[in-house]
């Protein structure tokens, strides 16, 4: 087991530098000048080429790819990611900062979205094809279709404006939370409904159910105990696969609801062409999309020791 | 016991980040029960900073807009300079040295008197603090008396007053306290009560300030970047005012006009377009902006943007130009002199060759729309147009002048004086002069207005140089975006008035709500 996780760690490193690499050479070869933008208030503000040349220097612009990407790197292996072109603050805690707030909105959502479908994927599988069924299907349809913007705006709408139920403005609060992991959990909970229902209803067809239930085996063990035992692998990576999506931050509901994470800095950060929170963010990303797959792999080992002796046959 | 240890550990890391988030994010919300009793306005800004450092950055604009820094001098609503901190000024026959008196009963709110040596120690600390005026580091400041400082520059340097307006100038206690990104101590009306860096500024009457009385007790700006966002936090109540109005939420407001107040003003950000003179004869430029109708355009957007007849708004001294309006037939004859004929798919076209515009444009303030909009007028006129969008125009067709019409928007006015813009625009070594355009009066007019001290006389110079490019057809001037701001019953005072974009709240904003 320690053999397989330091060898996929050591996968982790090439991904790292390679993921890094390609990074900064698209935004090397895009378009759109950080000295500028910093100067300029985005772009609305006339500066001379002479102030844009010294300011380039200083940022270190001037520089040839490879000379930037070196110095950037040796930083990084000595844990530091550097400062933001647009404040100057360091971009491990501008990455901190917006993580503690993902984390929490991520979580919340992750939460509340296997609350809610999971047990409906059970009774929606169990009850195919009945008007239960039909409905919970109906509305995961609508839920998983429905933008994100567009859920938040409603939301907002109806329970702040309408009724009055929750503050627009509820920042670092309980309350403040409500609303974007609503937002969030609305279309994850579609998704899931749905995802979570063919792997279940995919164990159901199998023979060993209608076995056991032939040699009298209670219905609601065989559900428990093995079909959803049976499904587990396959609900696992739907869930490690949307908790990566999640903890990238959802630029859209951090913006309409002020909640200031990773996915709203790092578009500002795109946008102000801030190359060093961008590269912090890329690496952030990089682990923990590894991390997540890692997790969910060894998950699978100790689910089903099968996967675990196929790999060292092979 | 693996379910409950697993149920266990998802309630404490939600609780941790949640209290994380609340201890992370500073003292932002308020006590909105204590302030019950108090006059609390609510705003909503589309920015926020990290820092209330006002002299790095851009961070100046807002420390202006929350009523806590003031500089020396101000732009009015009518566009002129006076003086605000400042009593008075003096320039030396050489024009080189200026020599300003401060506001005798002018003090921080801690109570410590405005001194000159203050001030010049506030002017070096920006110059070395902030890219955008480390010219200035070429200045020699000097406190003469305690409130008398001279400033000498190495050239005459006519804009001087108007650079003290802008509000990175702001005049912090230098003394007072180190944490200028969280707690500066300053001159205006309002102080931190809590300071959330890129989030909720919680500020608080300034009860010992300099010119009066502080008709509010607390105002606290929300960051709200979306549109959508302030619409609802209006409509419920939650803010009482804010600005950059869409046009989607501007009908909102007005269909509601018991609610909400709209005021709406041109400002100062300009959309306009050269044309390049290298590649389009007079006759050929001349046409194109007879066939730009910038009325409807702005019309089209739905009063985002009032239409512009040059680079300056008309109510400025040195907005005073004219163009012609457009015109079918004048601009058919301009094609005809040029020596276009119209083939049968109704486009121009000379020895066989179709003209056909290239439209260069990025998708910003509006311009994706005009571009699209400009093509449909020409093409209605005869002249076919492509567009190109590019997603750096700095980078790609200024740089390279490879273009027919180039779109651009940008603060066209930083503070009350038209040299920034002229000087960016239509100098000869310019950026904008790979569009051809070259007046030899014009340039001379130009470096005349680069010393010319006199404010009236500098109106009128900008006056003529703006005309000789309109007249030359080398840009055109379409739209100036409108400062549209929405308050509440009973709220005035919040720079709706003011063209500019770094003034807020002041001593005698009032709010009866």
């Amino acid at each position: 087991m320690l053999k397989y996780i330091g060898k996929r760690l050591l996968h982790l490193l090439i991904i790292l530098v390679a993921v890094s690499f390609i990074t900064f050479l698209l935004m090397y070869i895009s378009p759109g000048d950080p000295a500028r933008k910093k100067l300029t208030s985005g772009g609305s503000i006339a500066v001379s080429e002479e102030l844009l040349e010294k300011t380039r220097r200083e940022m270190g612009l001037d520089r040839p790819f490879l000379v930037q990407y070196g110095s950037w790197l040796s930083g990084v292996v000595k844990g530091d990611l550097g400062n933001s072109y647009k404040d100057g603050l360091p971009v491990s805690a501008k990455l901190s900062k917006g993580l503690g707030y993902t984390l929490t909105l991520s979580l919340s959502s992750l939460v509340l979205a296997l609350a809610v479908s999971l047990p409906l994927s059970i009774l929606t599988a169990v009850k195919k094809n009945t008007p239960a069924d039909y409905i919970f299907r109906f509305l995961s349809f609508i839920g998983n279709s429905l933008p994100n913007f567009l859920i938040s705006v409603l939301l907002m709408y109806f329970l702040c404006v309408k009724a009055r139920l929750l503050p627009v403005i509820a920042e670092n609060s309980f309350k403040g939370l409500l609303l974007p992991t609503l937002a969030l959990a609305i279309p994850l909970s579609g998704r899931f409904l749905r995802q979570f229902r063919a792997e279940i209803l995919e164990q159901l067809g199998k023979s060993y159910v209608s076995g056991a239930a032939a040699r009298g085996v209670r219905s609601y063990y065989i559900l428990i105990s093995n079909v959803l035992h049976n499904a587990l692998p396959g609900i696992l990576t739907v869930i490690g696969l949307s908790v990566g999506t999640l903890l990238g931050g959802s630029v859209v509901i951090e913006t309409i609801f002020r909640w200031p994470g990773l996915g709203k800095l790092v578009m500002d950060s795109i946008t102000a062409r801030d190359y060093p929170v961008i590269q912090g963010f890329v690496l952030f990303a990089a682990v923990v999309y590894v991390l997540i797959n890692l997790v969910t792999d060894l998950l699978h080992r100790k689910i089903d020791p099968r996967i675990a002796r196929q790999e060292g046959r092979v | 016991m693996k379910k409950k240890a697993v149920a266990l550990f998802l309630v404490s890391v939600l609780s941790l980040g949640i209290a994380a988030c609340a201890s992370g994010g500073g003292s932002g919300t308020s006590s909105s029960s204590d302030a019950s009793e108090a006059k609390v306005l609510k705003l909503a800004e589309s920015f926020a900073y990290p820092s209330l450092d006002a002299h790095k950055d851009y961070y100046g604009w807002y420390t202006s807009i929350y009523g806590l820094t003031e500089t020396l001098f101000r732009v009015d609503d009518n566009l002129n300079i006076v003086p605000w901190l400042a009593d008075g000024y003096t320039v030396s026959d050489d024009s080189k040295t200026w020599t300003i008196t401060l506001q005798e009963k002018a003090a921080f709110s801690n109570g410590t008197p405005l001194t000159a040596d203050m001030v010049v120690r506030n002017f070096e600390r920006l110059s070395e603090n902030n890219e955008r005026f480390a010219y200035m580091g070429d200045f020699t400041f000097a406190a003469a008396e305690d409130h008398t400082l001279t400033i000498t520059t190495p050239d005459v340097y006519p804009t001087l007053l108007s650079d003290l307006t802008a509000p990175e100038t702001g005049i912090m206690d230098l003394d007072a306290t180190e944490d200028f990104d969280n707690a500066p101590v300053c001159t205006g009306p309002f102080v931190v009560k809590s300071f959330e860096p890129e989030g909720t500024v919680d500020m608080v009457k300034n009860a010992s300030y300099w010119d009066g009385e502080v008709n509010l007790d607390e105002v606290i700006f929300y960051y709200m970047q979306d549109d959508e966002s302030k619409l609802n936090a209006m409509q419920s109540g939650e803010i009482d005012g804010y600005t950059s109005v869409t046009a989607a939420a501007k009908q909102i407001f007005s269909a509601d006009p018991s609610r909400y107040t709209l005021t709406e003003i041109p400002a100062t950000r300009l959309q306009f377009y050269s044309l390049n003179e290298n590649r389009l004869d007079d006759n050929v430029r001349r046409a194109i902006n007879l066939s730009v109708d910038c009325e409807a355009i702005a019309a089209y957007l739905g009063g985002t943007v009032s239409a512009a007849v040059g680079p300056f708004t008309a109510a400025a001294p040195y907005g005073k130009v004219t163009k012609p309006a457009p015109d079918a037939a004048d601009a058919r004859a301009a094609m005809e002199a040029a020596g276009y004929v119209l083939n049968s798919d109704g486009f121009y076209e000379k020895d066989g060759q179709v003209l056909t515009l290239n439209i260069c444009y990025y998708k910003a303030r509006s311009l994706d729309t005009i571009a699209l909009l400009m093509q449909e007028q020409l093409q209605k006129a005869g002249i076919d147009a492509k567009l190109t969008p590019e997603e750096d125009p700095d980078g790609t067709y200024i740089a390279t002048g490879d273009y027919d019409i180039a779109l651009y928007c940008m603060i066209a006015d930083k503070a009350g004086d038209p040299y920034y813009c002229i000087d960016a625009l239509f100098r000869s070594n310019s950026r904008w002069a790979v569009g051809g355009f070259k007046d030899d009066e014009c340039e001379a007019l130009i470096n005349r207005l680069q010393y010319e001290t006199d404010p009236d006389e500098r109106a009128a110079l900008a006056n003529q140089i703006v005309q000789i490019v309109i007249d030359d057809n080398a840009f055109g001037f379409v739209g100036l975006f409108n400062k549209t701001t929405v308050t509440a019953p009973g709220l005035t005072g919040i720079a709706e008035h003011c063209p500019f974009d770094f003034y807020g709240v002041n001593a005698d904003t009032t709010f009866a709500g």
